[in-house]
């Protein structure tokens, strides 16, 4: 019983650790962050931090991890509705715009980032390009897409969220460039994969 | 926060249902990708790859920025770990 109370509550110092760290990231930058940043943000000691955490490099991980859980709770939910390119699109703008001032620096700064949590964003996109590309074939049989190579309609898409969310202080009136864009970006992709 | 599910100790691959894990066997630590027919874990070049491919295959990045991904992947996996 004791030895549960102490895993669960490992569990809630690790999540208030990973939110405390996607916050801090948001804010002054991924590179300019570190754990004791993150200790100093939830009063806990370095120490706590350091056996959840190592290395910053971890705390950066386990958000994109985070990340992809939700898209992956969206996607399959898609999936298992039979639903088409546009239902995915919409799908990666939700979890995206849940995650927006995080998932901004984290592109921003992706090419100064260590290979391990950049390799980890592009394995991300890798799951999103398979879950895209299924989706449009999906469509094409349908009659409803023409055919695309795979790299070329992921980075498409990609190439211009991130433009938007890269530059979201000039796009953006308000918070978040993703609930005042979004809807114009899927339909506008929408009509570059009709046939 | 999302519900946690287990993930690949080779890949990292989230197993989320049954036929992601070896064999359809939830007790088994890594994903049916990772593993042979009988359920053995693959030599780490031929995982090595796989990781590589995929990053080719969704982004068309170089084969050589694939590789260079897939072992940082890799390089802190349980099953891995130590691996120069």
């Amino acid at each position: 019983m004791q030895a549960a109370t102490r895993r669960e509550q490992k569990v809630v110092t690790r999540d208030r650790l990973v939110n405390a760290a996607m916050a801090l990231f948001a804010r002054k930058g991924i590179v300019a962050t570190t754990t004791a940043d993150v200790a100093r943000s939830v009063r806990m000691s370095h120490g706590v931090v350091f056996l959840h955490f190592p290395r910053r490099d971890d705390l950066v991980i386990a958000v994109i991890d985070e990340f992809g859980r939700r898209l992956a709770v969206e996607f399959r939910q898609a999936f298992e509705q039979n639903l088409g390119l546009r239902a995915v699109l919409q799908a990666h703008l939700r979890v995206l715009a849940e995650f927006e001032p995080f998932y901004a620096r984290l592109v921003t700064e992706a090419p100064m980032l260590p290979p391990k949590v950049r390799s980890t964003l592009m394995m991300l996109h890798a799951a999103v390009s398979a879950r895209m590309f299924m989706a449009l074939e999906r469509d094409r049989k349908a009659g409803r897409a023409r055919k695309i190579e795979r790299p070329l309609l992921f980075n498409t898409w990609i190439g211009l969220v991130h433009h938007y969310l890269v530059n979201r202080d000039v796009f953006a009136t308000g918070a978040s460039v993703i609930a005042e864009r979004g809807d114009t970006l899927v339909n506008h992709f929408m009509t570059l994969v009709r046939p | 926060m999302a519900e946690k599910c287990p993930a690949c100790g080779s890949c990292g691959m989230p197993l989320e249902k049954p036929e992601d894990y070896a064999l359809g066997d939830v007790t088994r630590p890594y994903c049916r990708y990772c593993t042979d027919a009988r359920g053995e874990l693959l030599p780490y070049d031929q995982v090595l790859e796989t990781n590589a491919r995929f990053y080719v295959e969704s982004q068309g990045v170089t084969p050589a920025a694939a590789n260079a991904m897939a072992r940082a992947m890799l390089a802190d996996m349980p099953a891995w770990r130590g691996r120069n």
